[in-house]
């Protein structure tokens, strides 16, 4: 992977969150209907479980080496909670169009804000990870 | 050890990597929120652009409840409790796992099958069949049965890992 400068890094991360919520909040402002708004919620719970997860399996890798390969069940309900929640960030305004509570242009912005937001969250996520590989050895 | 097989084919061999665990993790949560939402579009339908005199009530919810039950009662049950042979485990917790998962898997049945009867009863007899009322009703459908799906994917994730983790033992 190519190496970032960790600065340019969160200079990119924070223009990419700012046009997130700028659709998100003109898909609100523009027809004066601030329903999509619940989805940047939604969005924004979205990476929690995984992060939990992260934390959950660092502390079991740390008790022991042998049964690295078992699942911790509770991991796979955080992966599957994750599934839930950005497919409903996806459908929830879906769902508005459909019930004729936002225009079409508004359901496209905040389809695309939400998903701007969690992309850059994940990003962040990832492009910050500290790298456990060199402890290992 | 060829009898720990899912299948009694030996084509259907499904991938076993990490990466296609959660993967197939992700889909199922993805079809549950489908479905979930599937309900909840089809209440607020009913309440908003609903013209006709059918109205999404508690009763149509029912079919939803009992799958989400069902799916829960079918993933929460140890699969090393109904793998086990009879040396190993004692009988009497696999057959309470036998009995849960019957349970579990009834609860699913109940929820299809109680949701076609839904839209049988209260739309199609009655003469509600033009298509945005009817729509709420298939929307019905569509959730029970992309719960069941997701409960299915989720079901077949856990068992594959059980062979994975045995092949790797020995």
């Amino acid at each position: 992977m190519f190496k970032l400068n960790p600065l340019s890094k969160l200079i990119f991360l924070s223009i990419l969150i700012a046009i997130g919520f700028l659709n998100i909040v003109l898909s609100c402002a523009l027809y004066d209907n601030w329903l999509p708004l619940i989805d940047v919620a939604i969005f924004l719970v979205a990476p929690l479980p995984n992060a939990l997860a992260q934390s959950l399996s660092s502390a079991y890798e740390a008790d022991f080496l042998s049964d690295s390969h078992q699942e911790i069940p509770i991991k796979e309900f955080f992966k599957f909670m994750t599934g839930f929640l950005v497919i409903s960030g996806i459908i929830f305004p879906i769902i508005l169009f459909h019930c004729h509570l936002i225009t079409h242009w508004s359901l496209i912005l905040s389809v695309a804000g939400g998903f701007i937001i969690y992309l850059s969250i994940v990003l962040f996520i990832v492009g910050f990870k500290e790298e456990p590989d060199e402890y290992d050895f | 050890m060829e009898s720990q097989r899912l299948f009694r084919f030996p084509i259907l061999r499904f991938p076993n990597t990490q990466a296609a665990k959660a993967a197939a993790i992700y889909i199922s949560g993805a079809l549950y929120a489908i479905g979930f939402w599937a309900m909840v579009d089809a209440s607020i339908f009913s309440k908003t652009v609903n013209a006709s005199v059918v109205h999404v009530t508690f009763v149509d919810w029912i079919p939803f409840i009992c799958s989400t039950l069902g799916t829960i009662t079918v993933n929460m049950i140890d699969k090393k409790q109904l793998m086990a042979s009879d040396s190993f485990g004692s009988g009497s917790i696999r057959w309470q796992a036998r009995l849960v998962l019957f349970i579990g898997c009834t609860l699913l049945a109940v929820g299809m099958s109680g949701s076609a009867l839904l839209v049988i009863l209260k739309y199609v007899v009655k003469g509600y069949t033009s298509m945005p009322t009817l729509g709420m009703a298939l929307e019905n459908i569509y959730a029970t049965g992309s719960i069941t799906l997701s409960c299915i994917i989720l079901w077949v994730v856990q068992n594959v890992e059980e062979d994975y983790n045995y092949s790797l033992a020995l």
